[in-house]
């Protein structure tokens, strides 16, 4: 029922847009490029984007804003009503504005992107088998006697050697402490769990009885924002939990570099450490109890996180990543006993921090090349992971190139002044009327608007671009016929919410200050994504596929990032999304010891780009600062746009003049 | 067999661009080749050197006092001067008595001189205001209004005043010059903004910011010569305005310029070392690619005319 699809019909626009079964109505206008007011973000209070349903069945939540008399006529808020099958629905005029007239648009090509998932590993993977790096070993092991004097530890070899063919098996110190004792009671019969750590096999953990039906693992992505975490269930490869949570770290600082500044001062690092195993930990608890096993289950925790939080989860001082020339302590770390770090999951259970490229590209980056088959593909690939640190890839299976770009925090919404990260009542989709300047939004748990989040402001941007509320250098027109343009001090703004609508009752407002960082932060990555291509002589017609990873939600529109010059105008098609890379590689390499080599060997084979070094960025960067860019002919699409918008706003201008003289 | 020379031929070239209205008109631009690159292709229109006259001058260095004698005072003689016995292809009016940091004349006073000079010469007339943005535009304002059809070339526009310099520009049929701190990529941007402001293409001229020799210089020239290669050889359509080179100004502030005799007997006579700077300056921006170049010292006129002349053979 839920893949069920549903076409919907809007009049008097006579555009349609197909939609899955249960999908809002106003997030259908939308998808197909039809304006409906909208100002509370969908929470049902505002009642302007009522509609009138003219055929089909729909979902409709009783509204104050709408009385029982128009409800039986057929109104709707489009926000507050759920797409159920087929359906026609006209927009009346009131829901409408200045649009009087309807134009010729091409068909809607609603751009979220195609988000990659495990699903396309089988495509973009070499087969790979389900091979753990830590196995479970049942073993019936032979009495000692008087014949046969062998030590309990030597027993345990010969066993490991005889049963499983492996061969100078190392007892870890702990196991040895607990062995005669165990093994006697369980009388003989035991399991071991044995870690590949790739140098060496090492007994970590025995247990009573045969347990080897009983085997999980944790993969882990140590974002500097946001922890995820799932449980894998060794025998079948399946995530049988997940969670994640907000690195209780944020409260020292937003980003790594004042991280890093907390931790180099006094016991600043302990601290640090010791509140990320604190997430984790909860995690983990999370993960267990909804799975419902034990906690001696699990037998091997891999992590992924970028260089600094790697380095402040194993306790590794950072100091020298934020100092000229950025030397990190560690790019590849050894397989470490979790209670070391403080971690006390069981006995035995051993963790594999992802390696790391340089300073300022960490193993999220080398889990996600891992997770999307970078390493196994002749297409030209870049691969670019949206943060505070805009983290860039370009290459195939027989090169990479990385490099890492200060983009600032303002795609989390850092620096904006209504800007929000993506929770409930941040605006993620808006979209403005190109005659009345008036937005239509929606916000994430369709409530009442409280701030802007990173999706939601680059389709203000791109909106504001087309329609000329701001222009190439994102200075806002004070010269348009509307209120919702004015000057403050400090700069022009634009009125997204009147406070009446917003769960803040303060206007929601995007200044061109926030402009301005958003506009520097889209040209620092565009300067990195052109940096990596020209260093290789390449340009951007050659990219074969993009790949974005990152924290934006499934609302990230393609189109939108183009048309500000974010992402570079090679086609939507080839644009996909990662969705959360870093986590995909921590599972993978949680279920193979062939993926986790892989992506030691993708850690040793990806070359380092170090922008600061480079003369070219600054004025990459500087011709980045514009939208979209100061060669608008990279932009063919963006210009086409353009000059439709251009030419629908002309007529428009024509009709009033008409209307007036 | 006969030596070829190798010749690279541009995809692009360099708008004409029209300055002054009637008889007085005068284009600039036109080229398809760098800079004296004759084999390669064609210049149509020589660089042209304009002559600065300011309204209010303050105190000169004694070279510029004695070459400018009785006219310093009175900018439609001394345009009338630079013209008639200089040779001067434009006149350069900096309007140095609006500066509000000083005098603040008002734009209406300051367009009664334009007027007057422009009455008085038979060549076309660049406007420029103090680079203060808000009396900058009311003079824009002021001067394209009052000297309606005379398509005069009036700047700088900058950035964060394109609209207010470049909307009376386009209501009365002026040029603009738009000035950027010495980057490709913004005065390419400020094209595009111009441009989209509704300013012909044909009406713009790029002021790329001049660094003189010692201060500078090198930068401009780089920037020069890569606008240049753009317009010419990537065909970049917002690069392929004339340029202008602000020599004098920059030149006459320098050390080397100013300095008397007594303080620097080893750097020899300051006439001759004055107008040395500004004319090697100009040489150099001339190969750097501008279209247009403007100078204070009628000797370096004289001078940078006479090489122009040589180099267009």
């Amino acid at each position: 029922m839920a893949d069920e699809n549903c076409r919907v019909l809007f009049l008097p626009d006579n555009r349609f847009v197909t939609v899955a079964r249960g999908e809002i109505l106003l997030r259908a206008a939308m998808d197909a490029d039809v304006h409906i007011n909208a100002s509370c973000g969908g929470s049902g209070s505002c009642g302007k984007c009522r509609v009138l349903i003219e055929e089909g069945e729909v979902e409709r939540e009783p509204n104050p804003k709408l009385s029982e008399a128009e409800a039986a006529r057929g109104y709707a808020l489009a926000c507050q009503t759920r797409v159920l099958s087929d359906l026609k629905v006209t927009i009346p005029l009131e829901s409408r504005i200045g649009d009087k007239r309807i134009f010729e648009r091409a068909e809607p090509t609603p751009a979220h992107g195609y988000l990659l998932s495990a699903a396309d590993w089988e495509e973009r993977l070499p087969a790979w088998e389900l091979d753990p790096p830590t196995r479970k070993y049942h073993l019936v092991l032979p009495q000692p006697s008087l014949d046969d004097n062998a030590s309990d530890a030597e027993r345990i070899k010969r066993g490991l050697a005889v049963e499983a063919g492996l061969r100078d098996v190392v007892i870890d110190y702990p196991v040895l402490q607990r062995l005669p004792n165990m093994i006697r009671q369980s009388d003989w019969d035991i399991t071991v769990t044995v870690l590949d750590s790739g140098e060496e096999l090492r007994a970590v953990r025995i247990e009573q009885g045969d347990t080897t039906e009983r085997q999980s693992a944790i993969a882990i992505d140590v974002g500097t924002t946001t922890i995820s975490a799932e449980l894998i269930d060794l025998r079948t490869g399946e995530v049988t939990a997940r969670a994640s949570d907000y690195n209780a770290q944020v409260a020292f600082g937003e980003d790594v570099i004042t991280r890093i500044i907390y931790a180099i001062r006094g016991t600043g690092l302990a601290k640090l450490q010791s509140v990320v195993v604190g997430t984790i930990w909860n995690l983990i608890k999370s993960l267990v109890e909804q799975a419902g096993i034990e906690y001696c289950n699990i037998t091997h925790v891999v992590i992924a996180g970028n260089t600094t939080m790697t380095h402040l989860l194993l306790g590794l001082n950072p100091k020298y990543i934020r100092e000229e020339p950025y030397i990190p302590s560690a790019t590849f770390f050894p397989w470490i006993k979790c209670s070391d770090i403080g971690l006390r999951i069981a006995a035995g259970v051993y963790l594999y921090a992802l390696p790391c490229v340089a300073s300022y590209v960490g193993g999220d980056i080398v889990a996600g090349m891992l997770a999307s088959g970078i390493f196994n593909t002749d297409k030209l690939t870049l691969y670019i992971d949206i943060g505070t640190n805009g983290e860039m890839v370009l290459g195939n299976r027989d090169w990479m190139l990385s490099c890492s770009c200060s983009a600032g925090p303002a795609f989390e919404g850092g620096g904006v002044k209504h800007g929000m990260r993506a929770t409930n009542g941040a605006i993620e989709q808006v979209r403005i009327d190109k005659i009345g300047y008036e937005p239509m939004i929606i916000t994430v748990g369709n409530r009442k608007p409280i701030g802007i989040c990173g999706s939601g402001l680059i389709d203000a941007l791109s909106e504001m671009f087309l329609t000329g509320v701001i222009n190439e250098k994102g200075k806002i027109n004070t010269d348009l016929p509307t209120p919702r343009v004015r000057r403050r001090e400090g700069g022009a703004e634009y009125v997204l919410v009147w406070a009446e609508d917003s769960a803040t009752r303060r206007d929601i407002v995007i200044t061109e200050v926030d402009i301005d960082n958003l506009m520097r932060a889209k040209a620092a990555v565009y300067a990195g994504i052109e940096i990596l291509l020209s260093s290789m002589d390449m340009d951007v017609s050659m990219i074969d596929e993009l790949l974005i990873a990152g924290a934006f939600g499934r609302y990230l529109e393609v189109d939108k990032a183009v048309t500000i010059g974010l992402l570079p105008d090679i086609g939507y098609e080839k644009i996909k999304f990662v969705g959360n890379g870093s986590l995909l590689g921590a599972h993978l390499s949680a279920l193979s010891r062939e993926m986790l080599n892989k992506a030691n060997e993708i850690a040793h084979q990806m070359t380092y780009l170090e922008l600061s070094m480079n003369p070219a960025f600054m004025e990459h960067y500087i011709s980045a600062l514009f939208f979209p860019h100061t060669d608008l002919n990279a932009f063919p699409s963006v210009k086409e746009k353009l000059e439709a918008y251009r030419s629908v706003q002309r007529m428009a201008a024509r009709d009033k003049v008409g209307e007036e003289g | 067999m006969a030596f070829n020379l190798p010749t690279e031929t541009a995809k692009g070239k360099v708008r004409e661009v029209e300055l002054g209205a009637g008889d007085k008109a005068r284009k600039v631009g036109g080229e398809n080749v760098l800079p004296f690159h004759l084999w390669e292709g064609e210049m149509p229109n020589r660089p042209i050197v304009a002559a600065e006259v300011s309204d209010e001058v303050g105190e000169l260095v004694p070279a510029l006092e004695k070459a400018l004698g009785e006219v310093k005072n009175d900018p439609v003689a001394w345009a009338k001067k630079a013209v008639e016995e200089w040779g001067a292809d434009a006149i350069f009016l900096l309007l140095t008595s609006t500066d509000p940091k000083a005098t603040d004349a008002p734009a209406e006073q300051a367009a009664e001189t334009v007027l007057k000079v422009e009455e008085a010469v038979n060549v076309p007339v660049i406007v420029y205001g103090t680079e203060d943005l808000d009396k900058d535009a009311e003079i824009a304002r002021v001067v394209a209004t009052k000297a309606e059809g005379k398509n005069l070339l009036i700047g700088p526009a900058k950035e964060e005043n394109f609209k207010k310099v470049g909307a009376p520009a386009i209501g009365y049929k002026q040029t603009v010059a738009g000035m950027t701190p010495i980057d490709v990529n913004l005065a390419k941007q400020l094209n595009i903004l111009l441009t989209n402001l509704g300013m012909e293409a044909e009406k713009l001229v790029i002021d790329p910011t001049t660094g003189a020799l010692g201060y500078g210089l090198e930068y401009t020239y780089s920037v020069m010569e890569r606008l240049k290669i753009a317009g010419l050889f990537q065909d970049d359509s917002m690069t392929q305005m004339p340029m202008l080179a602000n020599i004098g100004t920059q030149a006459w502030k320098t050390k080397e310029a100013k300095s008397s005799e007594e303080e620097y007997p080893e750097w020899g006579d300051p006439e001759k070392r004055g107008i040395m700077w500004e004319t090697i300056t100009a040489v150099a921006l001339l190969l750097a690619g501008a279209d247009i170049l403007v100078l204070r010292h009628p000797e370096s006129i004289r001078l940078v005319k006479q090489l122009i002349a040589d180099l267009s053979g």
